[in-house]
């Protein structure tokens, strides 16, 4: 259980929750922002396998995108409230 | 009543200010000011995050001296080279994103140490097995990450190492092995069983990726073996 909250935290505070955050911040559809998350997500656990994909934890992976997802999705709704075009 | 419902109204009026367009700051005032304060921010957090790296912070818990005072008679304390080896180096990951994890799990310590779990000296030895345990099956599985942030086989001039421990090296590097297999009790001192808890940790885990270490590895005594032929 801890090592799954810590494996949040740690996403939330690495590429996955700031980088995605960043990219949600740069669009107005909900749709794109996802799936941007979701390839940020996917990308920051092939890096920590690097780029061997035997070596790729299923749950780090999931919890990886499930962060990437949200954060952009935050960014993406800070951007249709901060941003009036 | 009236007093709560005045303090959500600044709430409410505060959220509206802070989403509304700056219309007397300038978009490059914004940009500028919100880039400092995030190197500040980012700073500080890092900072305070290396501030719990150290060994006094670790000793801070009173119930983290039985180890120190172990630690301090091995090589890693005390050595010709005078390189040391401190708690976090061999405890806390230096990876940014391990080390997070690793930070929100030690959470664990501060609520066993409020509860006293290891308070007296006695309890301490009861859960000595079950802690060396904990230590022992993140090495294995992190294939000794944090001792290999200072040795790596790689490294090793066997030729100028006991002839034992270049014998049991080239085995470890042949069958995939890791640090921690055979350098228990590095630091600290062992309690007793720990042969078997530690057979048993070996069994449910196994050696990581066994049949690809070996054909990296295979390569590598291969090349070493010619060189030695040479
Ligand atoms: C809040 C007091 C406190 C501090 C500070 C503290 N520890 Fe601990 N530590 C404990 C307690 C209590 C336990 C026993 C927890 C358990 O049995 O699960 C423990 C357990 C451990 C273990 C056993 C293995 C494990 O993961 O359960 C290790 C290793 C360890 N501490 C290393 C460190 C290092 C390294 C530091 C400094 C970065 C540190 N501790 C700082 C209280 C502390
Ligand atoms: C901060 C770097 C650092 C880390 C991390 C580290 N070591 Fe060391 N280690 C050293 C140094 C420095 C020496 C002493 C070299 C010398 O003899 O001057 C040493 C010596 C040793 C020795 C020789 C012991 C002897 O009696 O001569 C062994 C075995 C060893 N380390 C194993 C480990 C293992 C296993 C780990 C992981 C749990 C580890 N080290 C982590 C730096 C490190
Ligand atoms: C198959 C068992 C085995 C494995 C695995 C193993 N070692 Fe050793 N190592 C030994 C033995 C045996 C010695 C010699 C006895 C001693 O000094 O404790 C030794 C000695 C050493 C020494 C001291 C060498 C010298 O000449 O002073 C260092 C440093 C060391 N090991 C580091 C490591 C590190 C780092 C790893 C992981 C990358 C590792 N060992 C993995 C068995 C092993
Ligand atoms: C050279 C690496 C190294 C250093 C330095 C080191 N440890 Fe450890 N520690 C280990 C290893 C390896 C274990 C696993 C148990 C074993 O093999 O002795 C361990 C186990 C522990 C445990 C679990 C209980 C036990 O005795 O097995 C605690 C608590 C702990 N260390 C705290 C500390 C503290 C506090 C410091 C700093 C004063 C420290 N360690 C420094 C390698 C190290």
């Amino acid at each position: 259980m801890l090592q799954i909250l810590g494996m949040i935290g740690a996403n939330m505070l690495s590429l996955p929750g700031i980088l995605g955050l960043a990219f949600g911040m740069m669009t107005r559809k909900w749709g794109f922002a996802a799936l941007g998350g979701a390839l940020i997500g996917l990308l920051e656990a092939l890096l920590f396998a690097k780029f061997d994909f035997s070596q790729i934890d299923a749950i780090e992976m999931v919890i990886s995108i499930l962060i990437g997802i949200i954060a952009c999705l935050v960014g993406c709704a800070i951007r249709r409230k901060g941003v009036l075009i | 009543m009236a007093n709560s419902s005045d303090k959500q109204n600044r709430l409410q009026r505060l959220w509206t200010w802070f989403w509304s367009p700056a219309a007397v700051l300038s978009v490059g005032f914004t940009l500028i000011a919100g880039f400092l304060a995030g190197i500040l921010f980012w700073g500080g957090f890092h900072w305070s995050l290396e501030m719990t790296n150290t060994e006094e912070f670790c000793v801070s818990c009173h119930t983290m001296e039985t180890n120190l005072g172990e630690y301090r008679e091995t090589v890693h304390y005390n050595n010709h080279s005078g390189v040391r080896a401190i708690c976090s180096d061999c405890h806390v990951p230096k990876e940014w994103q391990h080390k997070v994890q690793a930070k929100i799990v030690a959470v664990k310590d501060v609520y066993h140490e409020a509860i006293g779990s290891i308070s007296t000296p006695e309890k301490y030895e009861e859960r000595r097995l079950k802690m060396a345990a904990a230590v022992w099956k993140k090495m294995k599985a992190s294939d000794s990450r944090e001792c290999r942030n200072c040795h790596e086989f790689e490294y090793m001039d066997f030729t100028i190492q006991e002839r034992r421990a270049a014998a049991e090296h080239q085995r470890a590097i042949d069958t995939g092995m890791t640090c921690i297999d055979c350098h228990q009790g590095i630091a600290h001192s062992l309690p007793t069983g720990y042969q078997e808890e530690y057979q048993k940790i070996s069994e449910a885990l196994g050696v990581p990726k066994l049949g690809e270490e070996m054909t990296f590895s295979e390569a590598k005594s291969d090349e070493i073996r010619t060189y030695l032929d040479q």
